[in-house]
């Protein structure tokens, strides 16, 4: 180090160009999100978590099944992993954007785009695809693996069977959208602990006390709750006590809406 | 570009932190943000990033809000008193994810870890990076848009004596290359090192707004101690515009107006021997402390006397 800077004060500031082209765009600041989210090694533990648990239960559903589950459904069967992942890929989102705050990196992120908001709608589009792909990919390994040794039973579908490809892509935006509530979560609490909290209890805990209470009016509202709408997704048969698949991918789309406009709103208003 | 604070004010509740803070910053010098711990230097420096929303007044950087610029890390570049990294990235990572919001090229970020001295350690991650490897990176970060403006906060905090040199002659030079810089610091004697303006602050209130060279005459640290047993007759050849001598004890002479080398001559050309000649420069740290200490009697009083200096 101290071999260095003697000379480097000669040139202060070494402008490769001499009249650089650097400007703010929609794109530049997707690329930084991107390149940020695989610069932590939180991002690949995750995400690499998340897929090698909906795999391994897969393979154990598969390989330990005996023909006495007819009536469950075999994709919801095959990806049952996915109720543990979901924790994983909640923590990814709550750490894309509060991971920001409890570190400062928010600082030099709005310093950087003091518009603010791109930041918070190009980590939701960066990570939106991220986690879908991530969770399309492994939807259809578990699936074709575990149909090696499902072939010989009554569980034996194929990819191109109807409904099973949309039912393993609709499980994976289930697992988006929730993902992308915990992310907007992140934003408006500002730390991971309180995200965390906040998802476990709110989105996932909740509802499950609330369906005890002995109201009609209550069981139907909380079939359109972001977990019981995720529910609804990720079955070939249509699932029963709960919403149509096609409401249930809109009502969790405008949950996740609803959340990060909430977000962007004290975003804008709030100080770093 | 001009920095320009116009009746700036932050109020957390009921306690006001800046307050009514009217101030200029030109390019092509260093100027320094003086005042102590809690004086407001830092939120006032957020508040001309657009990080913290004044409660009254406005600042512009370049005539316009820093938000409103088109490529905002090529106009104002800046570091934070508080560390604004991610530790589990390495330097260059972090330097590249806030470089690609520009599209500011790979050569660029490397040319600022080199210019900081952390090139060797780039590829490591922050989280072991020592207190004054941080500072460069902050550093590092500052410089990486080319910046027309450098917004520096504490920056030798945490560096060595010879981080604190190679820190004093970067800024002479951005500012010698038509840069505006401004640089806080709780320390008088390191700006009036490193400064050629002074913005005095206390208490979120400005107290000076000066030159160095205009804070030091005014501080008395021009004075000049003498001792001769002929003080009379030195008095006399010294007397002239713009030289105040005073005496308290017999045979010492307290000078101001002159230089310790210009005494020394004429006693010498006059035979007039001396027993002490000291020029006294350990004043200025003091002269900043009464300043500072006054503004919190100043607080407590309705009617706040402008302090000599202020432009406000």
């Amino acid at each position: 180090m101290s071999t260095l800077t003697p000379t480097s004060t000669t040139a202060p500031v070494a402008a490769p160009t001499p009249t650089p082209a650097y400007r703010l765009s929609p794109r530049g600041i997707l690329r930084s999100e991107w390149h940020k989210l695989w610069t932590l090694r939180s991002t690949w533990i995750t995400l690499i978590t998340a897929s090698a648990l909906v795999m391994a239960v897969g393979i154990m559903m598969g390989s330990t099944y005996d023909g006495d589950d007819a009536e469950i459904d075999t994709v919801v069967f095959t990806l049952f992993g996915t109720q543990l992942s979901q924790i994983c890929l909640a923590v990814l989102g709550i750490l894309v954007t509060a991971g920001e705050y409890s570190t400062g990196m928010i600082r030099a992120s709005l310093t950087a785009v003091p518009r603010r908001l791109p930041v918070l709608w190009s980590k939701a589009a960066i990570f939106t695809a991220v986690a879908f792909t991530a969770c399309a990919v492994t939807n259809v390994a578990t699936f074709l693996t575990a149909q090696i040794w499902l072939s010989g039973t009554d569980k034996a579908l194929a990819l191109t069977d109807d409904g099973v490809l949309t039912a393993l892509l609709t499980s994976a935006a289930a697992l988006t959208l929730l993902s992308l509530i915990a992310l907007g979560l992140g934003a408006l609490l500002r730390s991971v602990p309180g995200a965390i909290g906040a998802f476990v209890g709110a989105v996932l805990i909740l509802p499950e006390v609330m369906s005890m209470l002995p109201f009609g009016a209550v069981e139907t509202a909380i079939r359109y709750f972001p977990a019981q709408s995720a529910s609804a997704l990720g079955s070939v048969a249509r699932v029963e006590n709960a919403i149509a698949p096609g409401t249930a991918l809109l009502t969790l789309t405008l949950w996740a809406a609803v959340i990060i406009g909430a977000a962007s709103v004290l975003l804008r208003r709030r100080d770093v | 570009m001009t920095i320009r604070a116009h009746g700036l004010t932050k109020r957390y509740g009921d306690k006001t932190v800046v307050d009514d803070l009217t101030f200029e910053v030109l390019p092509g010098t260093v100027t320094g943000f003086l005042g102590p711990n809690g004086a407001g230097k830092s939120t006032t420096m957020r508040m001309l990033l657009g990080l913290d929303a004044p409660t009254r007044g406005r600042a512009t950087i370049g005539d316009r809000a820093y938000a409103a610029h088109p490529a905002p890390l090529h106009e104002v570049g800046a570091l934070l008193e508080a560390r604004s990294v991610h530790p589990g990235r390495s330097a260059y990572h972090h330097l590249m994810a806030l470089a690609h919001t520009h599209s500011i090229p790979r050569s660029r970020v490397e040319a600022v870890l080199r210019l900081a001295g952390i090139d060797e350690v780039a590829r490591r991650r922050v989280k072991g990076f020592s207190l004054g490897m941080g500072q460069r990176l902050g550093i590092a970060a500052a410089l990486l848009g080319d910046p027309a403006t450098v917004i520096l906060d504490e920056p030798v905090n945490g560096l060595d004596p010879e981080g604190v040199l190679w820190i004093r002659n970067l800024l002479k030079s951005l500012a010698a290359e038509g840069r505006t810089v401004l640089i806080s610091s709780h320390l008088m004697s390191e700006m009036a090192l490193t400064a050629d303006h002074l913005i005095i602050i206390g208490r979120g209130k400005l107290l000076a707004d000066t030159t160095v060279e205009r804070f030091v005459r005014d501080s008395g640290s021009g004075a000049v101690k003498v001792a001769t047993p002929e003080a009379g007759l030195l008095s006399e050849l010294l007397a002239g515009p713009g030289i105040q001598i005073t005496t308290d004890t017999p045979g010492v002479l307290d000078v101001r107006g002159t230089d310790a080398e210009h005494i020394g001559r004429t006693a010498a050309a006059h035979g007039i021997p001396l027993r002490e000649l000291t020029p006294h420069t350990a004043s200025l740290e003091q002269a900043f402390m009464d300043l500072t200490r006054d503004s919190v009697e100043y607080a407590t009083t309705t009617t706040a006397p402008q302090p000599e200096g202020a432009t406000a």
